[in-house]
């Protein structure tokens, strides 16, 4: 008998009373405005949380953040990304995927509430590894597109699961030494998201 | 330290007497305990959040089959390939065939603790292959050639000063009169380090916290990110986990995701939950070109319909060991086996054979610390006596616990030899007995060995029942 047989024969010769298929659960609602909780919650992850206007403001936040953080006037943008058209003065924009010290811009299509959490859906122009690569990203969020839980995202998903979806709340951190939280392991050192509400 | 659970009394006493471990394990309480209680305090309802995961976790268990049979179908149509493995042995075959497949020389690694069970590392080297583990308490202990020590924090007994000194010993190639007294030095050592070897890594091998069914998906919880590295940069990403880590879908998955992060850390979410479903998709640009899950049962299957089987709806979230008195007094190397703990205790006699991990199941104060904080609510003490019971009805029992119960009871069927027995007892006690405790108790190699005997008051328990009626 091959493994898998053996197995499942192991498990089916022992299994006892099935039980039934719970009902579903419902997370207790998250207080305010969902994008009020996500940027209040992201915020206290250590992440660099800014609410604009409008799409036009993006460029001079990009600007204000890398030189906040005194690096290159430069930023990596996807190719075939929603933003692979931003304009950004004053800033060079790469298309190649970035390196450990680089900043990445990325668009969130969805971001949870509840957890103060980006989701990104992995795709053409949406490369899974430029959130772990570089050293700062800043993601992009439109307000609209801040739902209150996980399963509102895994709903929204009109193709099913992609390869991969990523689920971002802060920057890369560690507590492996003396169990003390310590920020910018292997992934990002810093996050930025900005939350332009139209 | 002796790899071997049948080792754990001589280990538990040197672990008692190491005066290293102290500081750690002082963390248990103001890191873990007090992040839990905080998170769970913050949730509100957490006690219908663990009934939800409860349930699912049950349903997952006793629909075990079915559940196993669909994620093979999703992760196919997917374009991945799962394989089982009855064992330790034909789990590192497997591994070690794909690799091969792949002509893949070094591989890194994210956290799994069953690629621990199987002892996956030495095995790859032997057959020369370069595992590199990647999260940073994993690295730490393997550059230390030592095994973890918690299940979700493996260093947790080292101090910075140490992780300091493992790094001058293995990074020679960096400036000696470097700096490593911050953490935060020794964590940007390891993220430089390591992303090389990211970077030029043929292969990467993953743990799953769970499996969903319906979408053939291995989903990851990191806050370093290493497991995504470990995924996306390579050719090749290997999931390899327990069988028992499936779930029905996605919706049950949110539901855990819930439970798992609060109950470890005391964190609402972790920095990363990563969802891997197959390999990459068309018009991806990067992510794995193969993509292979190896389900390992390695004696989890036989532990269905036992008195056992609540012990397979574990989620590893490590609350149980973080309240434990014991794993409080000696940590995580003294029971020589891969799971620690109440969830060890439970677990290894079932899985390692009763024979080999009947001290864990004995090693506890029944205090049920362990059940109240299990967030998908297992009776951990219940399990543990089962494997007392069992290790007592195959003879395994020490002589002098089998022999000193076979008197009392002896004695207990007849009342009034029982009684003649108790008051002499009560009495002698009484008389040795020097500030409040008995210090010598003509059994002191065994329990006594540890602990004080307080001195009887008053007259015995019978004598008092008579007197009230
Ligand atoms: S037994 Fe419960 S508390 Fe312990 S690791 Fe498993 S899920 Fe967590």
């Amino acid at each position: 008998m091959s493994a898998r047989d053996e197995i499942l024969e192991s498990i089916r010769a022992r299994q006892l009373a099935r039980t039934p298929k719970p009902t579903v659960y419902r997370a207790p609602p998250t207080e305010s405005d969902p994008v009020e909780a996500f940027a209040k919650t992201l915020s206290a992850q250590y992440a660099d949380v800014r609410l604009l206007d409008n799409m036009a403001d993006v460029p001079a936040a990009i600007a204000d953040i890398l030189r906040g953080r005194n690096m290159a006037p430069m930023v990596h943008i996807a190719p075939d990304s929603e933003l692979a058209s931003l304009d950004l003065p004053n800033v060079e924009i790469r298309r190649e995927p970035p390196g450990q010290f680089d900043a990445a811009v990325t668009l969130a299509p969805f971001a949870i509430a509840e957890t103060g959490t980006l989701a990104y859906p992995s795709g053409k122009g949406a490369p899974a590894s430029w959130h772990f690569r570089p050293v700062l990203e800043i993601a992009i969020l439109r307000a609209s597109s801040v739902v209150a839980e996980l399963e509102d995202v895994l709903a929204a998903l009109q193709n099913g699961l992609p390869s991969t979806l990523n689920l971002v709340s802060g920057p890369s951190r560690t507590g492996d030494i003396e169990q003390t939280m310590e920020v910018g392991a292997h992934g990002p050192k810093a996050l930025a998201v900005l939350v332009v509400r139209s | 330290m002796n790899v071997d659970p049948k080792a754990f009394v001589a280990n538990a006493r040197a672990a008692l007497a190491d005066p290293q471990l102290r500081p750690a394990l002082g963390r248990l309480k103001t890191h873990f305990g007090a992040g839990r209680a905080f998170a769970v305090h913050r949730y509100g309802d957490f006690e219908s959040l663990r009934a939800a995961g409860k349930a699912i976790r049950d349903y997952a268990v006793t629909h075990l089959d079915e559940l196993l049979v669909t994620f093979e179908q999703s992760v196919n149509a997917r374009g991945g390939t799962v394989h089982w493995a009855r064992d330790a042995a034909e789990a590192r075959r497997l591994i070690l065939a794909i690799l091969q497949d792949v002509g893949a020389k070094t591989v890194t690694k994210g956290k799994s603790m069953v690629t621990e069970e199987i002892r996956l590392n030495p095995f790859l080297e032997a057959n020369g292959i370069e595992p590199v583990e990647t999260d940073l308490g994993e690295y730490i202990i393997q550059l230390r050639d030592e095994p973890p020590s918690h299940i979700i924090a493996p260093a947790f007994h080292l101090s910075k000063e140490q992780v300091a000194e493992t790094f001058f010993a293995a990074h020679k190639d960096l400036d000696p009169a470097r700096s490593l007294q911050e953490r935060n030095a020794l964590v940007q050592e390891a993220r430089a380090v390591l992303r090389r070897r990211f970077e030029a890594a043929d292969a990467g091998i993953t743990g799953a916290n769970f499996l969903s069914a319906k979408e053939g998906a291995a989903i990851i919880v990191t806050n370093e990110g290493n497991g995504d590295l470990t995924r996306l940069l390579p050719k090749t990403h290997i999931v390899v986990t327990g069988i028992e880590k499936v779930v029905a879908d996605m919706n049950d998955v949110a539901v855990l995701l819930r439970l798992l992060p609060r109950s470890a850390t005391g964190q609402a979410i972790s920095t990363y939950v990563s969802v891997m479903a197959g390999p990459r998709g068309p018009g991806e640009t990067d992510g794995p070109e193969n993509f292979h899950v190896v389900l390992v049962d390695n004696g989890r299957s036989r532990l269905i319909g036992t008195e056992a089987q609540d012990v397979l709806r574990c989620i590893r979230c490590s609350a149980c060991i973080n309240h434990c008195p014991i794993y409080g007094a000696i940590g995580g190397h003294a029971y020589g086996a891969t799971y620690m703990g109440p969830i060890g205790a439970a677990l290894n006699p079932g899985t390692m054979g009763v024979a080999n991990a009947a001290h864990h199941a004995n090693a506890s104060t029944f205090c049920g610390r362990c059940a109240e904080v299990c967030p998908v609510m297992i009776p951990l003490p219940r399990i543990m006596r089962h494997w007392r019971a069992v290790e007592y009805g195959q003879g395994l029992a020490p002589k002098a616990i089998t022999r000193g119960l076979a008197l009392w009871a002896f004695a207990a069927k007849r009342p009034a030899l029982y009684r003649l027995g108790a008051s002499i007892a009560a009495r002698v006690l009484k008389m040795l007995g020097r500030g409040g405790s008995v210090r010598v108790v003509p059994i002191r190699n065994g329990w006594f060995a540890v602990r004080d005997f307080p001195v009887p008051q008053g007259t015995t328990f019978q004598q008092q029942w008579r007197a009230r009626k």
